[in-house]
């Protein structure tokens, strides 16, 4: 679904909205998604709390005793080196935010910029060329990438950022292919050749706008994949180095929880789990939104 | 003979992949990995020593000459033996790859069947209470991280209720295998299931939005037969191919987690013990057949799709 | 109106499905792999550890996981006596003691000449063969052959007369070694270059065990995880989660005499032990190891009776214990199982890199004393209870200088103001010396990427901000692998460290080698310290047998490295063993180590 140009036709169409406008109206109307919307808002609030400096400040100060149950002092408890726990998820909430954003910022831009020059001159080398890249990367199993190229960084802070953008960018720059290909076609695509417009400047100016519903949707995807794949990543030993965040809090924990200490593992999983969810709910939206056939509605 | 020249064409043309991708891990794993001397290295070594373990495990000799090798390696099938215990990496995989296609063949069958089954549900009950109830499970599943899932199964079936063995692969029978594979396949069953049921309720939605479908329901004929006859096939095509293409995934990266939690010798473990540890050949073999296997679903998945669908030509 | 239906393939027949599941079923066949259906009237012990052996070649079985498997499949010609502690020296597939000339140059050994190697395809028909002292000969050339890749040849290395030159010649096996004479098939005589009172020490360890030359030839690089030997016990199945080991019937042995192993009724009665005096052994059928690096999945396997013993996880002893010390269990766990604990043969520490001139050795005294200053006060700052408490629930043994107690020559009443952790005198002693939050020098630790080892750097950090490092002056680089690790540790790149060292044999010469200055990265003296009055010590002691004069030396030598402030010594954990009651048996980790196993009675 392709919204409209109105720059080339000059005024909104008389009858209804326009597509955006009943998307968004869809969107505002789907209560689970405005759900997922607020949830993840308050998580952002929390994160950016974290930037301020309003909370979460003291993830690293050993404040209590080992292994302290919730109590007015500390909220949920203590890890075993007396660390409160709730400043630690808290400052964990700004760590997954800064892996979400940055990951799914630099994914989109790179499938962007990659699926549009691929779908553009399909058939070409170009495209063969992103085809094969995006192919050899698909063929690598994720965690033994991201296992390799964490090792090859060398403990970069960034080995895992760059990780998880290498591999998650190909899925975006496929859809964008897909879309690119069937926009080329559309006829105001042809009047810009026609006029005799750079093909950098039609992708730049007329395709890739059309495709931001699809860029922000995997970009909803991505930032859950990547928060979910920082767990991983932190449990093995490859994710976070620096600060703490939810994966390393669980790899804490998986010790703890034989003898009997949940806080930990239970607070972790919990906002994860409650930020994921926020998340897909609103994806979902989203994605109900601007496709209704999806969910044949 | 058509379907012969076609598959050999798509082999042919899939080496520029498996070089791509053997290039690209032969960079990250071999030439940048871990450096495996200073492990095999005694407790007071010398200056010669180091420089003897060096050049046995080939680090001084350069880039173009090693990839040449692995690829040699690779199409001879040969990749020698490892560097930790000297076992030679054909039998290692040998022994291993067995264990984490058995571990991981009922969860995936399970996943994707059960997946199925439920998506059919919701699609055909679409917009009701029970498709809505189906979907918030899928969203929940979602949601769940895999390591929680597996820590707690962990807690719940080996420390509360005790009914299953925690870790371990003392396989010799059948009924050892149920035990000791049944938490395994519910941790990855559950954590699948969302995003399976998800995806396949909407391929069905799609398909039983089409006209003829919605006629033949018109006409009043039973869920049974048009889910049978008239969606199943059309929706066979995306059902297979995410199948086919969730293979590799689920045998190299779906098992190096489980494995390794649940202590269970297989490829997954034996791949990530080999990456931290930088035992190279048995990375280069890992990483190397999993491009040549990826090749061969790329492919395989072609052909099912002619089985499927004839109009589908082998172009 | 009807539109008409396309008209579509029949859906595939069900042959699929029945094809799938066939391939299932074989599948499954396949995976069994080696593993055995269990027989209720074997005698079997499942043994567990917390980590797995990479190779069972004896040449590499530098870890305490290999060595426990090796001393199993493989004879030695001593082990340690099973139940005296410390630990002594007792005679295995050598007959007594060794006679050792009176220069103390000359060893000759005599072993028994009814060992025999467990049954295998690598010999002619399959049966194997009488030991001879030319194994011993051959698995000695074996570690100064490069091919081999040794990971023990340091234990001899420059003791015995030609070896070292036999290597650089060429490592011909046909060629013979001056220092390693043959009398007889069951007789040898070494050669020593200059005294070495470790050597029989040595040849208790799995280094040393006995290679048959044909398994070599005929598995060639695979050895390592086909490993034939002439053991109590043959190995049937090794992968990196278990190893299964039958009863070698070749084995024989005097039978167990309780006395001579050290047996005390006051300690030893309440396991029962005094059932197996006189007893031929091993008295085991099958014997399992089960590797299992995660505490959670350990601590599981044992509460739930799928392995028999456990060496207790550190967050389990808050549950186990009802007093840390003297360790009392629990009345209930007490019922159920047999416990016992022991100190481990090694230390934790922490260390300095003495090369780096901007708090190391320096040439110019005045700031090699201020240099020591600012040791000595890092080494104040840092809280030894604190770290015990932490991460070894407060039963690790905290000790200082660099002689722990598993050793004889361990002096329980020397002053332990080195590890007392005091942060005043810390930052009295740098304001004396003239450090300040300006000129105080940048300090790198490294770590491996890891969760306790992370928490351990946060703590010492913590500790040395309330010393007065400036926050910034202190970083962490984190190394994904240990192999990593130990590389820019002995390329010296990294300015404090924090390691563990296990002995490999009970005499402090173990430790203190790690100081002496030839020894410097990239040999073991990580602190790559040089001191030319310890080196002079070193040397001497290194002829001496022991005794009064050499555990004097020893002393002296132990006080230059705590007045140098070179290392920030040191705790020695605290092992805790569980295990099931109708297990009749005595374990250890340490330096006895596997050799307890052949000992071991399980009900069947």
């Amino acid at each position: 679904m392709s919204a409209l140009p109105t720059d080339l036709i000059g005024l909104e169409p008389a009858i209804g909205r326009s597509p955006v406008r009943r998307a968004a109206g869809r969107l505002l109307a789907d209560r689970w998604a405005m759900l997922g919307l607020a949830i993840v808002l308050l998580f952002f609030v929390i994160a950016l709390g974290v930037w301020a400096g309003l909370w979460g400040g003291n993830w690293m100060a050993s404040a209590g005793q080992r292994w302290e149950g919730p109590s007015t002092r500390h909220w949920l408890g203590t890890t075993i080196l007396g660390q409160d726990i709730l400043e630690r998820v808290l400052f964990s909430t700004r760590t997954a935010f800064e892996i979400g954003l940055i990951v799914a910022l630099a994914s989109s831009m790179l499938g962007a910029l990659f699926g549009a020059l691929s779908g553009y001159f399909a058939g070409t080398l170009i495209d063969s060329a992103v085809l094969w890249l995006t192919g050899v990367l698909d063929a690598i199993p994720f965690y033994l990438f991201v296992a390799a190229l964490a090792f090859a960084l060398k403990g970069n802070p960034w080995a895992m950022h760059i990780a998880m953008v290498a591999t998650f960018w190909t899925t975006t720059a496929r859809l964008v292919r897909g879309e690119v290909i069937k926009l080329k076609e559309l006829e105001f695509v042809e009047a810009a050749r026609a006029i005799g417009l750079h093909p950098l400047t039609i992708i730049h100016r007329h395709i890739l706008p059309n495709t931001f519903h699809i860029l922000l949707v995997q970009a909803t995807i991505v930032f859950v994949a990547a928060i979910k794949s920082e767990v991983i990543l932190s449990f093995l030993g490859l994710g976070v180095q620096d600060g703490v965040s939810w994966g390393l809090m669980i790899a804490e924990s998986t010790t703890e929880v034989t003898a009997g200490h949940y806080m930990n593992f239970v607070a972790a999983s919990s906002f994860l789990f409650v930020l994921v969810m926020g998340f897909n709910l609103f994806a979902d939206g989203l994605q109900d939104a601007l496709d209704p056939k999806r969910s044949g509605r | 003979m058509d379907l012969l020249t076609y598959t050999l064409r798509k082999l042919i043309g899939g080496i520029p992949l498996i070089l791509g991708v053997t290039l690209i891990s032969f960079v990250l794993m071999v030439h940048f990995g871990p450096d495996k001397t200073y492990e095999l290295l005694s407790k007071n070594p010398t200056a010669e020593e180091i420089a003897q373990v060096r050049s046995q495990l080939g680090y001084d000799q350069p880039f173009w000459v090693r990839y040449g090798n692995y690829l040699g390696q690779l199409a001879s099938f040969d990749f020698g033996y490892s560097d930790s215990t000297g076992e030679r990496v054909a039998s290692i995989l040998s022994r291993t790859v067995p264990i984490s296609l058995a571990l991981l063949a009922p969860g995936f069958v399970l996943g994707n069947l059960l997946g199925i089954v439920l998506g059919l549900v919701a699609a055909w009950h679409r917009g009701r209470w029970i498709d809505k109830a189906i979907m918030g499970f899928a969203v929940v599943g979602m949601s769940i991280s895999f390591l929680v899932v597996i820590i707690a199964f962990q807690i719940v079936f080996g420390v509360w209720l005790g009914w299953f063995p925690v870790r371990g692969w003392n396989v010799h029978d059948f009924s050892s295998y149920l035990h000791y594979v049944t938490v395994p396949t519910l941790a990855s069953v559950f954590v699948a299931l969302g995003y399976n049921t998800r995806f396949f309720r909407a391929v069905l939605v799609e398909e039983m939005g089409r006209d003829h479908v919605r006629t033949a329901r018109a006409y009043g004929a039973g869920p049974v037969t048009i889910l049978y006859r008239n969606v199943l096939r059309n929706a066979l095509i995306p059902i297979i191919t995410r199948i086919m293409f969730s293979i590799p995934l689920v045998v190299i990266s779906g098992s190096l987690l489980i494995e390794s939690y649940f202590g269970i010798p297989g490829v997954g473990k034996a791949t990530f013990d080999a990456i931290t540890s930088g035992d190279q050949p048995i990375l280069k073999s890992v990483v190397g057949l999993t491009a040549v296997l990826f090749v061969l679903i790329l492919i395989v998945n072609d052909i099912l799709y002619r089985a499927v669908d004839p109009r589908v030509s082998l172009k | 109106m009807i539109a008409r239906q396309t008209r579509l393939p029949r859906a595939p027949r069900p042959t699929i499905p029945i094809a799938a599941a066939c391939a299932a079923l074989l599948l499954v066949l396949a995976a069994c792999g080696d593993s055995t259906a269990p027989d209720d009237n074997l005698r079997i012990y499942r043994h567990s550890t917390d980590g797995a052996p990479s190779s069972l070649d004896p040449a590499q079985a530098a870890t305490v996981y290999s060595n426990m498997v090796v001393v199993n499949v493989f004879d030695t010609l001593y082990r340690y006596k099973y139940l005296a502690r410390p630990y002594e020296i007792a005679p295995n597939l050598a007959i007594g003691m060794p006679e050792v000339s009176a220069d103390g140059l000359e060893y000759t050994f005599r072993i028994h000449p009814d060992a025999r190697y467990s049954d295998d395809p690598a010999f002619p028909d399959g049966i194997g063969r009488a030991v001879t002292v030319g194994d011993l000969v051959y698995s000695l050339k074996r570690h100064f052959d490069p091919s081999t890749r040794s990971q023990g040849a340091w234990l001899w290395a420059g003791r015995i007369v030609g070896l070292d030159a036999w290597a650089e010649a060429g490592a011909d096996y046909a060629e013979a070694v001056e220092g390693l004479e043959v009398i007889d098939d069951q007789t040898l005589r070494i050669r020593l270059t200059e005294p070495y009172p470790q050597l029989v020490y040595t040849l208790a360890t799995g280094f040393s065990a006995l290679v048959p030359q044909e398994a070599v030839a005929y598995y060639g690089r695979e050895f390592g995880v086909r490993p034939v030997g002439s053991g109590p016990f043959r190995l049937s199945s090794f992968n990196n989660t278990l190893a299964r080991l039958e009863r070698n019937p070749y084995f024989q042995r005097p039978p167990l005499d309780l006395a001579e192993e050290g047996y005390d009724p006051a300690l030893h009665d309440e396991y029962g032990l005094a059932a197996l005096d006189g007893a031929e052994y091993p008295m085991l059928d099958r014997l399992e190891i089960h590797f299992i690096q995660e505490n959670a999945a350990r601590w599981s396997s044992f509460a739930s009776g799928a392995v028999d013993n456990v060496m207790v996880p550190n967050e389990q002893v808050e549950q186990l214990l009802s007093e840390r010390n003297p360790i009392r269990f629990r009345p209930e766990i007490a019922q159920r199982y047999h416990g016992t604990s022991g100190v481990e043969a090694g230390f934790v520490y922490a260390g300095f890199n003495m090369a780096d001139p901007r708090y190391g050795h320096h040439p110019e005294p005045a700031r090699n004393a201020a240099n020591r200053a600012l040791r000595c006060a890092v080494r104040d700052a840092f809280d030894w209870n604190a770290r015990n408490d932490t991460f070894y629930y407060g039963i690790g043994q905290i000790f200082p200088g660099v002689i722990p107690p598993v050793v004889p020559e361990f002096d329980p009443d020397r002053v332990r103001d080195s590890v007392e952790g005091r942060v005043e005198q810390g930052r009295q002693r740098l304001a004396e010396a003239g450090w300040n939050a300006d000129n105080l020098p940048e300090l790198r630790y490294g770590l491996v990427s890891g969760v306790q080892q992370r928490q351990m750097y946060d703590q010492f950090r913590g500790q040395l901000i309330e010393l007065g490092f400036p926050p910034d002056r202190i970083g962490a680089e984190t190394f994904a692998t240990f192999g990593d690790f130990a590389r820019a540790m002995k390329n010296r790149k990294l300015d404090l460290f924090f390691l563990g060292w296990t002995l490999d044999y009970p005499d402090a010469q173990n430790t203190l080698q790690l100081f002496y200055g030839p020894y410097e990265t990239p040999g073991s003296n990580n602190f790559n310290y040089r001191n030319p009055d310890f080196d002079a010590l070193y040397e001497q002691a290194a002829t001496l047998r022991s005794g009064p004069e050499r555990s004097a030396l020893y002393q002296r030598m132990n006080q230059m490295v705590i007045d140098d402030c070179v290392a920030i010594t040191g705790l020695s954990r605290t092992r805790i063993y569980l295990w099931d009651k109708a297990v009749t048996m005595y374990p250890d980790n340490e330096i006895l180590g596997g050799f307890f196993m052949r000992f071991v009675m399980s009900a069947p």
